[in-house]
């Protein structure tokens, strides 16, 4: 089973500085008071599709585990790996096109998969919502004159306990029933649900926060651009940059 | 300024990020960034060598393998319907 939870929004912001933000969000607590249990943030992948300009990325961000501690309880040791694992690592993909005006993002969980996996998909858009279908139609209103942009997220939450291939990836030491023999049949699918539902539960808190994030690096970069920015941060942190 | 998984790698990766954010918001928003061969490719190069070693020890390369297969799965089931 899968839970989706989609909400719309829209920032009074342009497009590319609203993807200059996605990319910041996590740069610093001091930009964004939101990120502090953001633990590192790697680029994996980075290129510029030749034929369509698109810019391509894919980093992995350690966050402080956000699983909620009411899934924690229900599980044994052998799969939360006891107390010691409380961080967990996320992978995020975005394809940026800027002459379309519109950016999509996928961040999901990479450990933790055996028990839950949480897909966040992001829209974000020039246009809104309502005109992006006759878009086609209607002769392109430049859409960087948009002072606004939309964004639509999708989470979708799928628990895979107790299933043959949670299993597989859990539990290859135990070669009988997998490691999960313990639940079965209806009972897993109930604990499943139960799973994706408190899980899901969260979603508006999370959703709430990541907003906030956004809005206060927005807000940063309408006030000054990104190099004075940046600057201005690693002044704070005693360091130079741009100095060359 | 955010960290590197890997301390080893901070260093590299802080002057990949301030490199790239610069040619962001400079070159690509105003529809300049083209290629791939820009002014951060070479620093993009060092960062790597030393992340990729990172993610090994790790094991989080195996997670990115897993991640892919899972995330075809998830496209044959949730995108047929488009």
């Amino acid at each position: 089973m899968v839970l989706t939870h989609t909400t719309n929004h829209s920032y009074t912001h342009p497009f590319p500085t609203v993807t200059l933000a996605f990319f910041l969000r996590y740069y610093s607590p001091q930009l964004n008071p939101f990120s502090a249990h953001v633990l590192s943030t790697d680029t994996i992948e980075s290129h510029v599709d030749p034929e369509t300009g698109r810019l391509y990325t894919t980093r992995i961000h350690l966050k402080k585990s956000r699983m909620p501690s009411a899934i924690i309880k229900l599980l044994p040791t052998s799969v939360t790996g006891g107390a010691g694992e409380k961080s967990s690592y996320v992978l995020e993909n975005s394809i940026v096109d800027i002459k379309e005006g519109w950016m999509k993002t996928e961040s999901r969980n990479l450990n933790f998969t055996g028990v839950l996996s949480v897909t966040e998909a992001q829209h974000y858009s020039a246009t809104p919502p309502e005109q992006a279908d006759n878009s086609a139609l209607s002769p392109a209103v430049p859409r960087f004159m948009s002072p606004n942009t939309w964004v639509s997220t999708t989470f979708s939450y799928r628990s895979t306990l107790g299933s043959r291939k949670a299993d597989k990836a859990v539990a290859s030491e135990d070669n009988s029933r997998g490691r999960f023999g313990w639940i079965s049949g209806w009972g897993a699918k109930r604990i499943q649900s139960s799973i994706e539902s408190i899980a899901s539960n969260k979603t508006d808190d999370q959703i709430i926060k990541s907003r906030d994030g956004m809005k206060m690096v927005l807000e940063r970069l309408r006030s000054n651009g990104v190099v004075a920015v940046l600057r201005e941060l690693n002044r704070r942190e005693g360091k130079s940059v741009f100095e060359a | 300024m955010s960290a590197s998984l890997a301390p080893e790698c901070n260093e590299v990766k802080e002057r990949y990020d301030t490199c790239f954010l610069k040619w962001y918001s400079e070159k690509y928003l105003r529809g300049n960034g083209k290629t791939d061969d820009n002014e951060c490719a070479s620093m993009f190069k060092e960062y790597q060598k030393c992340l990729q070693v990172a993610l090994k020890d790790r094991k989080i390369d195996k997670l990115l393998d897993e991640a892919r297969e899972d995330s075809k799965d998830y496209d044959t089931i949730h995108l047929k319907r488009k």
